[in-house]
């Protein structure tokens, strides 16, 4: 899954039969400081835009979560939309820390974390 | 499965029931294979009490979904394993050395516990 922001909506009057009555998003995966493109990747590749199927109601300048998969879209949208990207969750709070240094090793003592 | 350090918790309200108890996090690879979005980020669901800091391993696709222990869950990342160590050749692990497709964006931190240099 990735994080995306919606920059718009897409239409077709000529569309394969799976994609009628689906609302169609422009999700452009998120390039914050550290959630870029992978070093090396061709040039705009970070601007690389994701049409994903929404059925949460997800409107432009949101942040989604967008699922990928035959199975997911089986068991959201139907299997008979054709598009494998899914918007699955709109975001509310998003928290990073990119420089997160690894933690000290060994196992983690469950029940000390707030989840 | 790929290898990655959480460096961040996503919260949403909106979003398919199913995904009512997951806890999302947010998983920046070491490496990647056959990236499908070019992003540096994934999302996956975690059920082994990951955290902020952590080097995880993450499992994409169906499997993900298995290890979660129900099929029909509309997501395709899932944190498999907490790392509490990691040992790593650093000859080996350099993009030159690397098989086809596999680690060649490598970017392992030097600060990994366990790595030693041939």
């Amino acid at each position: 899954m990735l994080i995306g922001e919606v920059v718009g909506r897409l239409w077709a009057s000529r569309q394969a039969d799976g994609l009628a009555g689906r609302k169609l998003l422009l999700v452009r995966p998120l390039a914050g400081v550290d959630v870029g493109g992978v070093p090396g990747a061709p040039a705009g590749a970070r601007r690389d835009l994701v049409v994903a199927v929404d059925g949460l109601g997800a409107g432009p300048g949101e942040r989604v979560i967008v699922a990928h998969g035959s199975r997911v879209r089986d068991i959201t949208v139907g299997a008979e939309v054709a598009d494998k990207d899914i918007v699955v969750a709109i975001i509310d709070d998003l928290h990073l820390d990119p420089s997160s240094e690894r933690r000290a090793s060994g196992p983690p003592a469950r029940g000390q974390r707030r989840w | 499965m790929i290898l990655g350090r959480v460096v961040g918790e996503v919260w949403a309200t909106r979003k398919d029931d199913r995904l009512e108890r997951a806890k999302l996090l947010v998983v920046r690879p070491h490496g990647w294979y056959e990236p499908r979005w070019q992003t540096r980020h994934v999302i996956a669901v975690d059920d082994v009490h990951a955290g902020v800091g952590d080097d995880v391993v993450v499992c994409l696709g169906q499997p993900a979904r298995w290890s979660l222990g129900a099929e029909n869950i509309p997501v395709d990342a899932a944190v498999m394993a907490v790392v509490d160590r990691i040992e790593v050749d650093a000859d080996a692990a350099t993009p030159a050395h690397a098989g086809p497709g596999i680690a060649r964006r490598w970017d392992a931190p030097a600060s990994w516990n366990g790595v030693r240099a041939r």
